[in-house]
């Protein structure tokens, strides 16, 4: 196949002009080539320069012969061809492609792309150097752009890598001051509560029944505001709301205990609770339990006080449903708006207030579950209803 | 770590004594190729590449190490005893000329005696001292340097790698000898012309010759003169061989000025 490719003939492609009647003059080509030549004696005197050359470079050819190639040559060219091309020209015989600034007559640079050979007789000693100079000056500029890019990049990419650092330590600062926080903020709230519990065993008047109430209820709300405080930081920060599935340990019981908590914390409001539940539901149990537990405190504390507020559990139909609802004032058109919203606030009175974190939680933890959390509010009822697909 | 892989060394020769060259900023161990093999019969010659030269690991160029020329005297001491080196001579190049006078300052009794070719103590002009250069100049080269990578490229840099014997050179390794990752060229030109040894030279108490070129503008005949007359003891020879090579350009005279010394 390579073979029919090679070139034709000069003469087959030009038959009418017989090859003979082009003769080069060899003189010419040599003073007005399209390249400079220059020729150095062993010693490294320029001994023979082509008009080219002096024509670019501004020089006669009497100024340049006798001189070392350094004359046309800045420090920084002189130091390059002392440490590099000269050494290279003796051991290799040539060099190639070498970029050299040619100093000219008025103190110009003229950018350069070099080659040269050494002749050698016959027992490998130098008789001359010639030396081929090409202009490159557009090549130089372009030579130099990609440089700056490539410098400019290397250190975009610098600042980058810093400031990934130094954020992915921020990161896991927070992280931990998150975990640390947590730990210390239940702790105590831990003991307090265990010491509320011990004083509601002991006999007591009813003044101080209350207060220990109070107290019980008071805990289990710090208690669901930290979790939220600190899930709601975890997932603003990347960690995200994460589960630990389980199908086989029954969700009844977590329901029962969140409605239990509440009924002891608040005697004087009655909560309903109807759960049927028939089908494994692989959810995280400790989730759904903060879920209910963030609903059933918002209906306790929106919903109407002598009213019952009711607890529903059901799987029908593949689905897992849970509902929290209360009587009362409807939600706002308004405020159906922006209530799974981080920070949005109902309006209670001041001593409930909240931090609005309990339906974005409860909301982020519905689709962690592949779920959804709705709320339908009318005269009649409000009702917050969770709907998760029990085989995922 | 394996020193004479690092440093890509290579002995030959036999005799007793050992004879280590050390070539300076810009080529590689091939500097010395007229050179030493004139020593091979009265001496064990080794040659190494300065790490980032030649056929060295680069993987080893640590750019705070050699941030100093007392990182490349370190290596020339542990190649030193790899070979369990006592009492040789030393022949550097330029540069390596100081690499040498550091080593031997470092690690008395690795060098019975010291040749330096074209050495500097300072290349930069400091008041009343002409190393030759202003700080600017040096500058100027640095950035020079930047612009002629010698052909090197990222993907060329293994086959040189893998090429450190070279027994013929083949197009793609077209000016490999002085071939250098533009970066490591870079730094170590830094290294080498804002060098100051001026104060180490008195301290030199091993024999001591110096070889200095007529015309050089690298390291000129004052340069080599002030080099002689601080170290203790030591000769100057100037040699007729113009430019700053004349382990390339004249071996013949640097062989006999050698053989006189030692």
């Amino acid at each position: 196949m390579k073979s029919s490719r090679r070139c034709a003939p000069l003469s087959e492609l030009t038959p009418s002009v017989p090859a003979s009647s082009i003769i080069e003059d060899l003189e010419d080509l040599y003073e007005n080539a399209p390249c400079g030549y220059l020729s150095l004696e062993p010693g490294g005197r320029i001994f023979k320069v082509n008009k080219t050359l002096c024509n670019w470079t501004g020089y006669g050819p009497e100024e340049l012969l006798g001189k070392r190639l350094h004359h046309l040559l800045n420090i920084a060219g002189r130091m390059f061809y002392e440490t590099h091309i000269a050494p290279l020209l003796r051991m290799q015989g040539f060099f190639h492609e070498v970029a050299l600034d040619l100093v000219t007559a008025k103190g110009d640079l003229l950018p350069m792309i070099v080659n040269a050979a050494e002749r050698r007789d016959s027992e490998g000693k130098p008789i001359s150097t010639r030396i081929t100079f090409l202009r490159a000056t557009e090549r130089r500029r372009y030579e130099r752009e990609l440089l700056d890019a490539r410098d400019q990049s290397r250190s975009q990419e610098a600042a980058a890598r810093a400031s990934l650092t130094s954020e992915r330590e921020t990161s896991e600062l927070r992280e931990q001051f998150i975990a640390v926080l947590g730990h210390d903020l239940r702790n105590p709230l831990a003991s307090i509560s265990a010491g509320a519990r011990i004083l509601l065993r002991k006999p007591k008047d009813e003044t101080e029944t209350k207060v220990l109430q109070m107290m019980e209820t008071t805990v289990l709300r710090m208690a669901g505001l930290i979790d939220n405080v600190l899930d709601f930081a975890r997932g603003r920060l990347g960690g995200g709301i994460t589960l630990s599935r389980n199908a086989d340990t029954s969700i009844e019981p977590v329901l029962q205990q969140v409605v239990d908590e509440l009924r002891t914390a608040m005697p004087d409001r009655r909560i309903e609770s109807d759960f049927r539940i028939t089908q494994p539901i692989n959810c995280d149990r400790t989730r759904l339990g903060q879920l209910v537990s963030n609903l059933l405190g918002n209906a306790l504390t929106h919903g109407a006080p002598d009213k019952p507020v009711l607890v529903r559990a059901l799987t029908d139909n593949g689905m897992f449903e849970l509902s929290v609802s209360n009587a009362g004032e409807p939600i706002s058109a308004e405020a159906m708006e922006h209530l799974f919203q981080p920070f949005f606030r109902g309006r209670v009175r001041a001593s409930l207030q909240g931090l609005g974190l309990g339906l974005h939680i409860a909301s982020e933890i519905a689709r962690a579950h592949e779920g959804t959390l709705t709320v339908k509010s009318d005269s009649e009822e409000t009702r917050f209803t969770f709907l998760m697909p029990l085989r995922i | 770590m394996n020193v004479s892989a690092r440093n890509n060394v290579r002995i030959n020769g036999s005799g007793e004594k050992a004879m280590v060259f050390a070539h300076g900023f810009g080529c590689d161990q091939n500097m010395w190729r007229f050179v030493e093999p004139a020593f091979r019969n009265s001496f064990r010659t080794v040659l190494f590449d300065h790490v980032g030269a030649g056929g060295s690991d680069l993987s080893k160029y640590d750019p705070v190490k050699y941030g100093s020329l007392s990182g490349y005297a370190d290596d020339l001491i542990e190649i030193g005893r790899e070979l369990d080196l006592k009492d040789a001579v030393f022949v550097g190049h330029s540069v390596s000329a100081m690499i040498g006078i550091l080593a031997s300052l470092k690690a008395p009794g690795l060098f019975s005696s010291l040749v330096l070719v074209g050495p500097s103590a300072r290349y930069i002009d400091d008041g009343d001292y002409r190393g030759g250069f202003s700080a600017n100049q040096i500058e100027e080269l640095l950035e020079f340097l930047e612009a002629n990578h010698m052909g090197w490229s990222a993907q060329m840099a293994p086959a040189i790698m893998g090429n450190a014997d070279r027994p013929e050179l083949g197009e793609e390794l077209t000016n490999s000898f002085c071939r250098t990752d533009p970066d490591i060229a870079k730094h170590f030109a830094r290294v080498t012309f804002t060098s100051d040894n001026r104060d180490d030279l008195a301290k030199v108490t091993t024999p001591t010759l110096v070889l200095q070129c007529s015309e050089d503008i690298i390291a000129s005949t004052e340069v080599g003169e002030y080099v002689q007359r601080r170290i203790p003891g030591s000769k100057l020879v100037i040699l007729n061989a113009t430019g700053h090579c004349p382990n390339l350009s004249a071996p013949d005279e640097v062989i006999a000025a050698m053989r006189a010394f030692v």
